[in-house]
């Protein structure tokens, strides 16, 4: 008897030291949005779950290890205890209960982490390719390659990838929705802390699967706003150039390209490039011409270059007229 | 010369090459035939490696003489099952009956196997130590990833392969398993099939993880991954076949008296891993057949421009594969409770409850497939019954793991504790983390933020070290006497356990750490603003630990081989009936019969017995 | 229990197994053509299954004792029907895995087909497994002659049925505008009635070589495993068909 009372102390004190423990590690990474709470607050349960049921395992195994090993010169067996049916009766059911609370707790947290607050959300269209984000703002009619939020503002990103199966994970959000092609997928957040955060691709989905990360900014009103208005009139430049600005970045091409002398994540820069000379990776040389430029896009493993081998870029489909803008895009860049 | 090419698995591998190429020629013939193009990036088209490949397939089986009982049998000849080996070591390259060659066969080649897919998991954990791209460019990292989950899970079907084949007829006191000739079919097929897995990272590698998914592991141009579907395919069909011979023994060849709920606790968790073994198994191999069909004819199952649907793979293949787990870990489980009552010198608490756990966690298990879909995209009200589902499994789980504690407890248990036993406590205290770990996942709304991550890759090494890696140790030490007839080296056991635990425990609960501050599953770099660094050296620097451990563990296996310490007895002190007869285990088990007079682990019982050997044959 | 009829009765058995299952395959035809109703088509294919399972694949002879040692040819054919039947447990969630893909990616249309060679080949395969039965039956009551002569047409019938599926229907599906790559009803469609065909196959070379063997008198009143599995196998195959042939044929709106 006085063994179970020794056990059931240490098993408190063992269960509060990791819980203690294992949350002053900090196991969370900053909460930016409103359904991180409920989140967050599921976790929390389970980390005081986990530390319990740790030490009730692990307390009784070691005290048994230490304090009723075979004695010197003992060489007989131990005590017959076959089992104890109420025993395993009640270590059936209390788990059951509090699996099905459990149960419980994490469908109201999914609920509380799924509410609409605001019907009229603002719609925010993603599009996912091997290997970039685009976002599409319909309301302002522009694109960007960065997802821009209002804080405190609840938002829908209709999500669709082009090609293979994708996931939109903001770890700070907590919240995780694979990009699915063929199908739209939901992803509805209310960002609640100003700062600069990252969508990181959680399926694997290619080569070049860890790249594919986009910028999410979450800023005040204020400077949403600024920002938007920049971006409009970006667009509404109609300039070659701003057409073509526009077109790389709604077909994702600079997820893997750059437009500064910084090589890209995956793909040559275009700085500078037109009419240098382009070294391939059968060893020859080409110039960069219209003529060069037109077939990489249309068909870019036919001349493949040094360093990028083999090519990972698929062939894309655009008309004359948009391959004539991004020219004079590329063109621009020096 | 000719004595090596008169052994069957030389002769077999000559004829699996022969196979392919044959079969390549075969597609290539027609395709030319029909003016289509016949060359590929990989010389010739997908098409004709994989035909290559099922008929190199057929030609190992053909030429290796596995199948040539089969082959007399349809030609009306009357053959028998009863093995017949020569001594020596020269049945372990042959196609020999014995459930304990088999058995021993299974556990080699697993062992065989874990070297490479751990050397995998050495080369990628190096590149990952420090950020940026070291010396692997991303798609090798990719190709060594996924090479290293497939393979190890090869290595996992392998070893509960040879701790069943090798113990069920032991346990249950028959002389071989109901179906000799089609268990030595199950395990070489195997081997064909780890050919064709290797030699996908020749042909392109494969990027897409051991699950596959599509349309990515339908788009990429590589053709590994035609190989690596073929590969798994074939496997699948080592374990159903497995587990059908291994419940048709168990119903039909038990010994007099042993009632079902007499047998040895590892034969009911045998029965609960084949009978998931034996149904879902299909169905990952159905949807990797309409994988490589969808690319070889086109055929748009998965493809939404020709109206198929990505997740719809995903259901076919978690159906198998979270079953899957458990078929990982039951066997395990069971040798935790088989060795635990013998090191203890007490009874098995609560017998009939942790019998029944298994089987509960293996039907259960059938239902909880979509929590690795909460995120996919499925139909949304389907989440939460699957996470009720799923949260449920920890009820059995909770059982077994309540028991063992209770079995331990007042234990006797021999100071200093041997190898066999420190396992056995390592296995429990791994296998609580990741049992622990799971609810999170289970909980859909936890799930969302750990799905895809370094949690969960810490989660499951921990399920896949604490019910296969650990248990798959102890039964080593613990039946080697058995098999061999000499005892592994305590120390050297010793080393083994203190290095890996330790080394264990800090490689699991670091993933598990950044893996909850967003760092990614399945990616070979990270981004250096996240600070993971530290963590991961630390991380590849126990990897190289467990590696070393392992490495510890071969070495005293060699030793133990050439002169280890003599042991024909009883070495534990069991009262199962196989350490009742001298080891090594004669060549058709046991010479009396035996019949179940008592319960199997009434330790601490005087007077008490199990079995009864018979006096006369 | 029936494995103890005299011959007469148990052919006669056969013979109103048959019919019925006949009747039942027409009933379903008109059900499908005149009210179509998922729920009566499943209903019919679940008691043709059972039938099947029952009277032809005499599914209770799992739970027969056996007497006498381990050793005996007896015990050893009651541990063989057991590993059978465990792999036709096995395979058929191949099959389940191939009809939830198809209410999967098709929901309640289907595939534009030939009706009546649909109904034709269906007819071919149950009139096939009527004569399986008659040939088991026979080498059971120790008729050598009926039991080679009632394979034989049963190996007609199924390479009958396989150039009925693959030489024809193939073809008539193709020109019906039912491709392979088009889209994904075709591959489903194809990938279906392969893997079926592909079962009819390996049955039919099984079924050759129990013949072959049968010829030689290598099957005895006593001692006839070997046409009892191959009988079982074929049975299954045609009771796969059983929810193939609604599952491809009758249920759902034509795709247009």
């Amino acid at each position: 008897m006085i063994h179970i009372v020794v056990v059931g102390i240490l098993v408190i004190i063992m269960a509060i030291l990791t819980y203690v423990g294992a949350n002053s590690v900090g196991l969370m990474p900053v909460q930016a949005s409103a359904q991180a709470v409920p989140i967050d607050w599921m976790w929390g349960w389970q980390v005081v779950a986990i530390s319990f049921l740790f030490a009730l395992i692990v307390v009784p195994i070691f005290y048994s290890l230490i304090v009723f090993r075979r004695k010197k010169g003992d060489t007989s067996d131990a005590e017959h205890i076959e089992g104890n049916t109420p025993l395993e009766i009640t270590w059936t059911v209390i788990p059951l209960i509090i699996v099905v609370a459990f149960a419980y707790m994490g469908a109201y947290s999914l609920g509380e982490s799924r509410r609409i607050t605001d019907p009229n959300a603002m719609i925010i269209k993603v599009t996912a390719r091997q290997f970039s984000w685009t976002f599409e703002y319909p309301e302002y009619g522009f694109v960007s390659n960065e997802l821009h939020l209002p804080v405190w503002k609840q938002v829908v990103l209709k999500m669709e990838a082009v090609d293979v199966i994708h996931s939109f994970w903001v770890p700070e959000f907590r919240v995780k929705q694979d990009v699915v092609p063929g199908r739209v997928t939901e992803y509805r957040i209310t960002p609640n802390l100003v700062g600069s955060y990252k969508v990181r691709c959680a399926e694997l989905c290619g080569s070049n699967h860890a790249d594919m990360e986009g910028a999410v900014i979450i800023s005040t009103q204020a400077d949403y706003d600024t920002w938007v208005a920049e971006q409009v009139e970006l667009a509404a430049a109609a300039t070659p150039e701003g057409r073509g600005k526009k077109l790389i970045t709604a077909n994702g091409c600079i997820g893997c390209h750059s437009v500064t002398p910084q090589p890209g994540v995956s793909a040559p820069s275009w700085f500078g490039l037109f009419g240098s000379q382009v070294l391939l990776a059968d060893g020859s040389t080409v110039t960069a011409d219209d003529a060069y430029i037109t077939e990489s896009i249309l068909d870019p493993a036919a001349k493949e270059v040094e360093g990028y081998s083999p090519t990972i870029m698929k062939p894309f489909t655009l008309t004359p007229d948009e391959i004539a803008d991004i020219l004079a895009y590329i063109k621009s860049l020096k | 010369m000719k004595k090596i090419f008169s052994i069957p698995l030389i002769r077999g591998i000559i004829w699996q090459v022969i196979g392919l190429l044959v079969g390549i020629g075969i597609v290539v013939g027609i395709r030319l035939a029909m003016g289509l193009p016949a060359t590929g990036p990989y010389l010739v088209t997908e098409h004709a490696w994989v035909f290559g490949g099922f008929l190199g397939t057929l030609t190992f089986l053909a030429g290796h003489g596995v199948m040539d009982g089969w082959f007399k049998v349809w030609r009306g000849e009357i053959v028998s099952d009863h093995h017949e080996d020569k001594p020596g070591w020269e049945k372990y390259f042959g196609p020999s009956l014995d459930h304990k060659v088999i058995g021993i066969q299974y556990t080699v080649t697993g062992l065989i196997v874990m070297i490479l897919g751990g050397t995998f998991a050495l080369i990628f954990r190096t590149e990952l130590a420090f950020e940026g791209m070291q010396f692997l460019q991303k798609a090798q990292y990719n190709t060594l990833m996924s090479m290293h989950g497939i393979v190890m899970i090869v290595v996992i079907l392998l070893g509960i392969g040879g701790m069943m084949n090798y113990l069920v007829p032991l346990l249950i006191g028959a002389h071989d398993m109901a179906f000799p000739r089609l268990n030595s079919f199950a395990f070489w097929i195997v081997v064909p099939a780890a050919v064709w897995l290797l030699s996908s990272m020749a042909l392109g590698g494969i990027e897409t993880g051991w699950t596959g998914y599509p349309p990515l592991s339908a788009n990429m141009k590589l053709v590994g991954q035609q190989m690596f579907f073929l590969a798994v395919f074939i496997v699948g069909w080592s374990s159903i076949l497995g587990g059908l011979n291994l419940i048709a023994t168990v119903v039909r060849m038990r010994a007099k008296g042993m009632i079902a709920f007499r047998m040895p606790i590892f034969v009911w968790a045998s029965i609960a891993t084949s009978l998931i073994s034996l149904t879902a198994t299909q169905l990952i191999g159905l949807s990797f057949q309409m994988v490589m069909f969808q690319r070889l004819f086109g055929m748009g199952f998965f493809d939404p421009n020709k109206g198929g649907n990505p997740v719809l793979f995903q259901h076919l293949f978690w159906f198998y594969s979270h079953p899957a787990v458990y078929v990982f870990i039951l066997p395990g489980l069971g040798i935790v409770s088989e060795l635990l009552p013998v090191f203890t010198r007490k009874p098995l608490f609560g017998y009939r409850w942790i019998a029944m756990s298994s089987l509960g966690i293996a039907l259960v298990g059938f239902l909880v497939w979509a929590h690795h879909m909460f995120t996919s995209g499925m139909n949304e009200y389907l989440r939460v019954p699957f996470m009720y589902s799923t949260l449920l499994v920890a009820v059995p789980t909770g059982v077994k793991f309540f028991s063992w504690t209770a079995t331990i407890w007042k234990g006797k248990i021999d100071n200093p504790v041997p190898t066999p036993m420190l396992f056995t406590v390592g296995a429990i205290l791994v296998f609580l983390l990741g049992g622990l770990t799971g609810p999170p996942n289970a909980t859909v709304s936890t799930d969302l933020h750990l799905h895809d991550t370094y949690w969960i890759v810490g989660h499951f090494h921990d399920t896949m070290f604490g019910g296969f890696m650990f248990p798959f140790f102890a039964a080593l030490y613990y039946w080697f006497p058995k098999a061999t007839g000499r005892r592994m080296n305590e120390t050297l056991g010793k080393i083994h356990f203190w290095l890996m635990t330790p080394s264990f425990f800090v490689m699991s609960l670091g993933m598990m750490y950044i893996g909850l501050h967003g760092m990614r599953r399945r990616i070979a770099d990270y981004d250096p603003a996240m600070n993971f660094q530290p963590m991961h050296l630390i991380i590849t620097i126990s990897g190289f630990l467990i590696a070393l451990s392992v490495l510890v563990f071969f070495i005293n296996l060699i030793i133990t081989m050439r002169k280890g310490e003599v042991a024909r007895g009883n070495v534990w002190n069991s009262r199962s009936p196989e350490w009742l007869v001298e080891s090594p285990m004669p060549a058709h088990n046991y010479e009396h019969p035996f019949e179940v007079v008592g319960e199997p682990y009434d330790y601490g019982l005087s007077g008490s017995k199990y079995v009864e050997f018979a006096k006369h044959k | 229990m029936s494995h103890t009829q005299d011959k007469a009765s148990a052919l006669k058995q056969g013979i109103l197994i048959g019919v019925y299952l006949a009747v039942l395959t027409l009933l379903e035809f008109l059900v499908a053509v005149s009210f179509m109703s998922v729920m009566v088509l499943a209903v019919i294919a679940l008691v043709k299954a059972a039938l099947v399972a029952y009277y032809f694949m005499h599914i209770y002879k799992l739970n027969a004792e056996h007497e006498g040692s381990h050793d005996s040819y007896e015990y050893k054919t009651g541990t063989n029907r057991l590993g059978l039947w465990l792999f036709l447990l096995s395979d058929s969630f191949v099959f389940g895995g191939l009809l939830v893909s198809r209410f999967n990616l098709l929901g309640m249309e289907r595939p534009e087909l030939n009706q009546m060679l649909g109904l034709g080949v269906t007819c071919v395969l149950l009139l096939s497994s009527f004569f399986m039965n008659r040939a088991e039956t026979s080498i059971a009551h120790g008729d050598t002659k009926g039991f080679l002569n009632g394979t034989l047409i049963t190996i007609v019938l199924g390479v009958a049925f396989l150039v009925g599926v693959v030489g024809v229907e193939w073809r008539l599906a193709k020109l019906a505008d039912v491709i392979v790559n088009k889209d994904v009803s075709g591959g489903i469609f194809y990938m279906m009635t392969g893997m079926h065909a592909f079962h009819v196959l390996t049955g039919v070379i099984f079924l050759f070589l129990v013949w072959r063997n049968g010829r030689k008198g290598y099957f005895t009143q006593e001692q006839h495993w070997g046409v009892e599995a191959a009988a079982v196998y074929w049975h299954f195959v045609d009771l796969v068909w059983i929810f193939f042939y609604p599952a491809l044929y009758l249920i759902g709106k034509l795709i247009v």
